[in-house]
């Protein structure tokens, strides 16, 4: 057996945020050929660029399972620059250290965070690039809705996306785009209009 | 409650074991080659324990040459064998050999002789026309191991032993993981080198023995001493030798009593898991296999973390792999049987013993199911 903390030993046995999220924003699989374990991980971002929610799955040994349970405490409520600088070190600190032979244990969590991440990211520039493509267009309809008013984005976010909007029919507006970017998205993106 | 059920690794020595020993590390500490009687009178101690491994081997008592262990007795018999005839240097074994016999056979190799490592059936047998494809006029030894350590499965080394002979090679058996489990005969299965280990059936670590049929001269492997007729030198081990001796005087009693119940007890172990454990499977669970070795893969779970929870309840098995330096392999011997490397991550080993109870196989059968499930709860390959 190893010699393992009690904190350690503790997040094996009691691990935090288990389990997968029906509808996440990034989603990351990552495996150790070495060793053979697999991980998945789960996150969901609010629109300051919080992980509001993380869920992870481990095929793994102790060590790796608290490592991926700890690094989901730290994650948890960082944005998502500050997560993506959770080191190594951090992990095994978190957990009251870990037997040298296991570090590489740890090494998982990060790899699937930042791939989580990325995975956020390439999802929120698709919303980006159908939502730039709708407003260069700007097909009749939408045009008709906006008319003399304007309308700028002001946050995306790969479910939902935010425009600043002046002039004449809001709920239209919202409508057309909704439709337009479900058509292109392939998937529901909410609109929400600011005035 | 300590449950043991890693006694392929190793046993704990039987109370008569421990009671004959004694003496020798004690008063009678003399060295048995001496001139003087408190010491040659050992000689008589360290005979009478050869006539007791012959009984349990069927071999006479010149035949059997005591070593410190299976790895010893491995080693001995396939890098001397090799060297009988220098128009037969070659060697065929087997794939899921244990280590001992597997980097002799890389030493042997090295050395620019021919080598065969024959393939596995996936129910863990030996696949006979591998090892058919292998025997050459070149082949001086096959070693096949009567059974294997971490599936349990058994070899048919009877028609093994006949390959080789047409071949005009000797045939070598490790039978440390057998001995005491099933009933053997070298006379009957015709085998010509089969190697012990005490430790593995209650006896104490560090002492085994090499059966070599009369006839076979092999170079010794030991060198600085006329001990074992000049096949093994180094003093004798006495209390060692003392201890295999009645060893193997228990595991004839205890094979007369049909394995004094390990089989029934296993029966229960497998049954309860297969039952309890939804998706479990037994390596090798339609070959013949040992009365006391179920490795069992619980697909999803990997096999370190199952076997620490095992481990907080008092219960110790153990796994093909470990998951130590990051640059471990799975077992070698399920993937030999085509198990993939992820399936091969989640085996863990159940070996009984004479000594383990009903209760204690109940023990397990309440703790490690919901640990089992737990794990699977989170894993990512359960589903």
């Amino acid at each position: 057996m190893w010699k393992y903390s009690e904190k350690l030993m503790d997040h094996f046995m009691n691990p935090r945020n288990t389990g997968q999220l029906l509808n996440p924003d990034g989603h990351s699989e990552v495996g150790s050929p070495q060793c053979g374990d697999v991980m998945t991980l789960d996150i969901k971002v609010d629109d300051e660029d919080r992980i509001a929610e993380i869920r992870f799955m481990t095929f793994g040994c102790a060590g790796a399972i608290a490592a991926a349970s700890a690094l989901t405490e730290i994650a948890k409520g960082k944005t998502l620059k500050e997560a993506l600088c959770i080191s190594n070190d951090q992990i095994v600190g978190f957990l009251g250290g870990m037997p040298e032979e296991k570090y590489h244990c740890s090494v998982m969590g990060h790899e699937a965070l930042s791939m989580a991440i990325d995975d956020f990211r390439h999802r929120r520039d698709n919303t980006s690039e159908h939502l730039d493509s709708i407003l260069s267009e700007m097909p009749a309809d939408l045009a008709a809705a906006v008319g003399n008013g304007s309308i700028r984005i002001e946050h995306v976010h790969p479910m939902r996306v935010c425009v600043r909007f002046s002039g004449g029919d809001e709920g239209t507006v919202k409508a057309v785009l909704e439709k337009k970017l479900r058509k292109l998205a392939g998937k529901i993106v909410k609109v929400i209009v600011n005035r | 409650m300590k449950v043991y059920l890693d006694n392929n690794a190793t046993t704990r020595i039987a109370p008569e074991v421990f009671d004959a020993m004694l003496p020798f590390l004690t008063e009678r500490f003399g060295n048995s080659s001496s001139f003087h009687s408190f010491g040659s009178d050992l000689m008589e101690d360290i005979e009478a324990a050869r006539e007791k491994v012959a009984a349990l081997l069927g071999a006479h008592a010149e035949e059997i040459v005591f070593t410190s262990g299976g790895t010893e007795s491995d080693n001995t018999a396939l890098l001397g064998a090799v060297t009988i005839n220098p128009l037969k240097p070659g060697l065929v074994t087997l794939k899921i050999e244990h280590p001992a016999v597997l980097e002799a056979a890389e030493c042997i190799k090295s050395k620019g002789h021919p080598v065969g490592i024959s393939e596995v059936n996936s129910d863990g047998t030996l696949n006979m026309s591998s090892l058919e494809s292998f025997i050459s006029e070149q082949t001086g030894l096959v070693s096949i191991m009567m059974a294997n350590n971490e599936t349990g499965v058994i070899m048919p080394v009877e028609e093994a032993a006949r390959k080789a002979h047409e071949a005009g090679a000797l045939f070598h058996t490790d039978a440390v993981q057998a001995v005491s489990k099933i009933p053997l005969d070298v006379r009957l299965m015709d085998i010509d080198m089969l190697s012990i280990s005490a430790h593995k059936f209650h006896g104490p670590k560090g002492v085994g023995a090499l059966f070599i049929r009369k006839g076979i001269e092999i170079p010794p492997f030991m060198l600085g001493g006329h001990q074992e007729k000049g096949m093994r030198a180094g003093t004798y081990n006495t209390a060692g030798i003392v201890g295999l001796g009645v060893a193997a005087e228990l595991a004839i009693k205890h094979l007369l009593e049909k394995n004094g119940g390990t089989g029934l007890l296993l029966e229960r172990l497998e049954s309860g898991i297969l039952e309890k454990c939804p998706g479990a499977v037994i390596a090798g669970a339609d070959a013949d296999r040992l009365p006391n070795t179920a490795t069992v893969l619980f697909r999803g779970v990997e096999s370190e973390a199952a076997m620490t929870l095992l481990d907080i309840e008092g219960i110790c098995v153990s796994s093909g792999s470990a998951c130590s330096t990051g640059e471990e392999s799975p077992s070698y011997v399920l993937t030999a049987m085509g198990i993939d490397t992820v399936d091969a991550n989640t085996a863990l080993r159940f070996s009984l013993s004479r000594y383990t109870t009903g209760r204690e196989i109940d023990y397990v059968l309440e703790v490690l199911p919901p640990i089992i499930e737990k794990l699977r709860d989170i894993s990512p390959y359960a589903k």
